[in-house]
């Protein structure tokens, strides 16, 4: 108690001192890195010390510093004997090592405030306002010594109208660890590239984006035309990296790369070999147009969407998945605006059966879980961190995932019927069910106890009437710049691989976009607005643009030569990733390469629960079948491996494109495959069986399966090979085996 | 930019860290470098779904009163002063090998989220008997172990056979979650028991002869050659370096042989028992000499409990009683089995480098119940450790008279996982990152020093 006392009475006196625990010790334990995840801000603390992570929590951790382990850590009477003073300097041993040395000035600010009483700041002591990091943004050449540096600035300003240069007390982080910042703020790149410095100073976060820039002396800037907009702004940056784009792609790579990314599916050999002897000038932006119409395009979308709305049989029934998934491919194949898409789906209420899009919600059984899909798919915000503590790296505080999370109570269910057949599992419903909005059971804080009034996400004073609230949300939301940067960039990321932000779904200032003026145009453009005299668009039908058309958007992106880049890098841009200088490299999915297997050797799928027939993009769901119903299809396994989501989460991280073991047995000695190859009635039979000579065999295979004629070394090999085979059956699988485990048939370039 | 240019190590110390500057890195790597308790090359992780008896196995109260007390008897071992049921002789002769834990606790009560538990060292979000399995959960010991640790000599780090488990749905915290399929465990499903045992990968599909495969292969490259794409991806080349072991796995006999559970003599294929468990740990045996690091033998796809198949969840339900269930399966099975496997690995010199790890998802109720059978019971249980590294002979915490809560030393799951890594040499502190990128320790347990020897 006298502590407490003489802390209080020490209070007064100390609005004249000059050391503030929240504008002078907080920083010194942030920047000596104290406070860090891996050490005492760990949620189980470090050797029974525990503060706030990254110091979002000034007053717990005064509390922390100051009462605990009856005056051990400060000590006002014997300041160097205090274990905040000994530990960090390796007086008394210290797992975390040596943080700052005796005498130094964060040595001094501590001690000082010890020595004064550890005094808390008063009501009236000034709060920090802004800082501001100069510069913001650095294209750095190298030094003769080949080095990249250059001194950082920081400014913050407080309350009072005060402002400190606190370059000195300020964290400094690298997004990546390709350069060095001292303590002062002095940058020393070690390699050419790009990466964000994080400049942390008590809440405040601001990013600094430096790129280290190659010598190149005899750089030239020798690039075609832009084609539209997309160029002008992703040449713009390229320029100033010096880095040249690689050109357009061949007619044969296009073709193929443009079906596997609208359709999912392969040019058949004949549509492939009359586009490439097509002689017209605007052959590929026709081609786009036409492939947009195709109905495999609102299949494709639809597969897109479904993997992120969580359409799996277990809590949504059969029939709740077939009728979401339909609702989808229809707004596809119609062109639907996305914001009213999205609005619709924000907006749903009623019978799952009757609302297709209230199986939104019926998949998102809880208040969290609605809010955090909702803030990741839409507004590109993981608010996941916060809701233990404030988001590290971001914005989001507790109170605003509580706020939001509470928007998200209206929601509740009438169940009308549920035949589950597993009456211990929570997970399962069969049958319909009614979405309910307007119920008023916000959502507790658990640190209060409290119910937490809603509020929208960074907009906390807007929120409708509780009944009505998810339809305010759901024109809020639409109008909301972030919704539509998170829509443009993710249907970027959906034809080029990789989002201007990305990860798609993690918006933050300390993530910031590898262009943010591509970003604007691709904002711009899918508003509707800006003139499409810039565009260089070829005249489309029903002009105007309408707003927010994704074919529209697509078109832009697709007829632009950064979309047509080939993959192969010159000697200029081989180490870019993020700034789209050429096409990058992947592994098809799991629908794309089973569904182009079946078709080039036009042996149909089979599913379990499905008829003989569809395509794997066509499939609504995951699983329809229950285990003790029928067992995984070969073709369902097939999907599994090559990593199929099971549409648990709401994040486009949960579909894989990584290569493992699995895969490449699948496609060596697994039983599909081979199965196919062996199929009697298949393409192969029916090659074989034909009078066609074994060159042209040769050619049709190859533009089956590669989109391409065999080099004259191929041609020559692969007709030797058969001519040479007892059984041109045999041989044939062979040849179809080496072209479907090919580089270019496995890999997207 | 090329990731590849910042070395594993060098990326997760500084992620690790937050980042900050050059100070904390340098600080890990100078911890890392001074070397970490860890005797342990390999685990073989013996998982006995459905949740063991301590009572009637590792931890007997012979002095409890009617009701609690086993109606087994209990029986002096070869390590002073521990004494175990009397159904297990065998095992009794090698308790100077053994470390029991007899206090490891958690609170779930279901039986895929304390499984879960169990297979990964993390508690679960919530207690549920269908946890989901999403891939926000963590991965399998082995899956963390292939990410940090590999094997390098061709064999894969993390093997695990011969079942899935399920409890209605797949019981999460069988393969590498977040870290990402490329660290999931090759799995086998066919039993090793079977007269024709091999790794079904390994066998060719039928019309094709390592001939045929070497011309198809020959083909393959042809087109290969065509572009220049290995030179300038490294998707491609890691394809490439996925389709080489493919191949070399068909072709070599490395993997083909530790899976050859034929070349053993019949002798000892008897010893370890003609059983699926028994072939599994003779086959976990052959793993280990090969190089496999972490191996995980399920003892049963399903909880069981009401028949001799499955696994340990003796309820006495539907009529059933444990007792006899216990006597004429699950006690027999390990009391042939689990001490051949100690032993053969001690006569082969692997013992000391081999940390075997028996335990289930909880214990069970130390009050029988009116099934003349026991309930679940995450409060105290029993986890058998061997080798690698841990003590012989040795006990390590009390449990109450009844073992029915920890009475000295209690060890909560994380504090185990803690140790077996520290015994693998792995740091549990280590981070990996998440699908949302949030660095999370590889176990936030604490490692127990008295459990190493």
């Amino acid at each position: 108690m006298g502590l407490v006392f003489a802390v209080c009475a020490l209070a007064t006196w100390c609005d004249a001192a000059e050391i503030s625990f929240r504008n002078d010790v907080m920083p010194v334990l942030s920047k000596s890195g104290c406070n860090l995840g891996t050490c005492h801000g760990n949620a189980r603390g470090k050797g029974g010390f525990q503060i706030s992570l990254r110091g979002q929590d000034p007053a717990g951790d005064y509390v922390v510093l100051t009462r605990d382990w009856l005056g051990r850590r400060t000590n006002p009477s014997r300041p160097d004997e205090s274990l905040l003073l000994l530990k960090p300097t390796m007086q008394v041993a210290h797992e975390g090592g040596r943080r700052f040395e005796i005498g130094s000035s964060e040595y001094q600010i501590l001690r000082d405030w010890i020595a004064a009483g550890t005094p808390e700041d008063s009501k009236t002591s000034p709060l920090l306002k802004s800082l501001v990091v100069t510069p913001r943004e650095l294209f750095l050449e190298p030094d003769p010594a080949s080095q990249w540096k250059s001194q950082l600035t920081v400014a913050a300003t407080f309350s009072d109208g005060s402002r400190r240069d606190v370059t000195e007390r300020v964290v400094y982080e690298l997004s990546r660890p390709i350069a060095e910042v001292s303590p002062n703020g002095l940058v020393n790149g070690l390699q050419s590239g790009e990466t964000t410095v994080l400049v942390r100073f008590q809440h405040l976060q601001v990013p600094v984006r430096l790129a280290f820039l190659e010598p190149r002396s005899n750089f030239q800037w020798t690039v075609p035309e832009p084609a539209n907009v997309i160029d002008q702004q992703v040449h713009a940056k390229l320029k100033r990296l010096r880095m040249l784009p690689s050109p357009v792609c061949d007619d044969a790579t296009f073709v193929r790369r443009i079906h596997l990314d609208l359709l999912g599916i392969l040019p058949t050999a004949a549509e492939a070999r009359t586009f490439v002897a097509d002689r017209s000038l605007d052959k590929r932006a026709r081609l786009i147009d036409e492939l947009l119409q195709r109905p495999e395009f609102a299949d494709w979308w639809a597969l897109k969407w479904a993997d992120l709305l969580r359409i799996e049989e277990k809590t949504l029934d059969r029939k709740g998945v077939e009728n979401f998934h339909g609702w989808l491919r229809d707004a596809f194949a119609t062109n639907k605006p996305l914001d009213t898409l999205v609005q619709e789906i924000i907006a749903a209420r009623g019978s799952t059966y009757e609302v297709p899009p209230a199986n939104f919600y019926r998949a998102l059984r809880t208040s969290f879980e609605r809010s955090e899909a909702v803030g990741q798919l839409f507004l590109g915000a993981r608010l996941q961190c916060a809701k233990c503590h404030n988001h590290p790296f971001d914005r989001w505080t507790q109170d605003d995932y509580y706020s939001w999370a509470s928007v998200f109570a209206a929601v509740d269910y009438k169940i009308l019927e549920n035949n589950r057949r597993d009456t211990n599992d929570q997970h399962e419903f069969d049958g319909e069910q009614i979405v309910v909005h307007g119920v008023t059971n916000a959502v507790k804080d658990p640190r209060s106890g409290k119910p937490r009034p809603p509020g929208f996400l960074g907009d906390k004073q807007n929120r409708g009437a509780q009944d009505e609230i998810l339809q305010s949300l759901s024109t809020w939301m639409t109008s909301n710049d972030r919704f539509v940067e998170v829509l443009a960039n993710r249907t970027w990321q959906q034809v080029i691989g990789r989002g201007i932000v990305d990860p798609v779904d993690d918006f933050r200032a300390t993530n910031p976009p590898s262009n943010p003026e591509l970003l604007a145009e691709l904002v711009q453009y899918l508003r509707g607005t800006g003139s499409p005299a810039t565009h260089g668009q070829r005249g489309l039908p029903g002009n105007p643009r309408p707003a927010f058309s994704l074919r529209h958007l697509l078109r832009l992106i697709l007829n632009s030569q950064t979309y047509q880049a080939t993959s192969e890098p010159n000697d200029t841009n081989r180490e870019d990733e993020a700034n789209f200088s050429h096409t990058q490299v992947r592994r098809h999915s799991a629908e794309q390469l089973l569904d182009t297997i079946s078709q080039v050797l036009d042996v149909p799928l089979k599913f379990s629960g499905y008829p003989t027939g569809p395509r794997a993009a066509q499939l609504p769901g995951v699983r329809v079948l229950r285990r003790r119903e029928g067992s995984p299809t070969k073709a369902d396994l097939f999907l599994t491996a090559f990593g199929k989501p099971p549409r648990l989460q709401s994040c486009d991280c949960e579909r894989s494109d990584e290569t493992t073991l699995t895969q490449t047995f699948q496609m060596v000695s697994g039983e599909l495959v081979n199965q196919m190859l062996a199929e009697p009635g298949n393409r192969i039979g029916s090659l074989a069986n034909s009078e066609r000579t074994t060159e042209d065999v040769v050619q049709e295979l190859y533009w089956t399966i590669l989109t391409r004629s065999p080099t004259e070394d191929e041609l020559n090999q692969t007709s030797r090979y058969i001519t040479e085979r007892s059984s041109r059956r045999k041989a044939l699988e062979d040849v179809t085996w080496g072209l479907l485990n090919s580089h270019e048939f496995l890999l997207r370039r | 930019m090329n990731a590849n240019l910042i070395s594993r190590r060098k990326a997760l110390s500084i992620g690790g860290l937050g980042m900050l500057g050059v100070t904390l890195p340098k600080l890990l790597q100078a911890k890392e470098t001074a070397g970490r308790p860890g005797r342990a090359k390999s685990v073989i992780f013996l998982y006995q779904f459905g949740g063991p008896s301590h009572l009637d196995t590792f931890d007997p109260k012979p002095d409890a009163p009617d009701g609690v007390r086993s109606h087994f008897g209990v029986i002096d071992t070869s390590a002073r002063g521990i004494r175990i049921c009397d159904q297990l002789p065998k095992m009794a002769s090698v308790m100077n090998e053994v470390t029991l834990v007899r206090t490891v606790y958690h609170t779930m009560k279901n039986h895929n989220s304390a499984a879960y538990y169990a297979l990964t060292g993390h508690a679960p979000p919530l207690d549920d008997i269908r946890l989901r399995d999403t891939l926000d959960l963590f991965p399998a010991y082995g899956s963390v172990v292939d990410q940090l640790s590999p094997v390098s000599n061709g064999m894969p780090t993390f093997v695990a056979y011969p079942h899935v488990l399920r409890d209605g749905e797949i019981t999460p915290g069988q393969h590498a979650s977040f870290l990402g399929k490329a660290h999931d465990p090759l799995l086998v499903t066919s039993d090793p028991n079977d007269a024709g045992f091999s790794l079904p990968e390994l066998s060719l599909p039928s019309g094709v002869t390592t001939d045929r495969l070497q011309n198809r292969r020959e083909i393959q490259q042809l087109i290969n050659r065509q572009t220049r794409i290995n030179e300038y991806s490294a998707t491609a080349r890691g394809l490439d370096a996925y389709y080489d072991k493919t191949l070399s796995m068909l072709n070599s006999s490395r993997v083909r042989e530790a899976f050859n559970l034929s070349a053993e003599p019949a002798s000892i294929r008897d010893r370890y028992g003609r059983t699926t468990y028994g072939q599994s740990c003779l086959l976990a045996r052959r793993l280990v000499e090969s190089g496999v690091k972490f191996v995980n033998v399920y003892f049963s796809n399903n909880i069981g409990g009401r028949t001799t198949s499955g696994g340990w969840d003796t309820h006495g339900f539907d009529n059933t009683r444990m007792y006899p269930i216990l006597r004429d399966y699950q006690l027999p099975v390990t009391d042939q089995t689990l001490p051949t496997l100690i032993l053969d690995l001690k006569e082969r010199g692997l013992l000391d480098e081999t940390l075997i790890v028996w335990m289930g998802e909880f214990g069970r109720t130390p009050k029988i119940n009116d099934n003349i059978s026991r309930d679940h019971w995450p409060q105290c249980y029993t986890v058998l450790l061997a080798g690698g590294g841990a003590p012989r002979g040795f006990v390590y915490g009390t449990s109450d008279k009844n073992a029915a809560y920890p009475d000295k030393d209690p060890v909560v799951l994380d504090d185990l996982t803690a140790t077996v890594f520290s015994l693998l040499g792995i740091d549990p502190h280590t981070e990996v990152r998440d699908k949302l990128n949030r660095p999370l320790p590889v176990s936030a347990g604490k490692i127990i020093t008295g459990l190493m020897a």
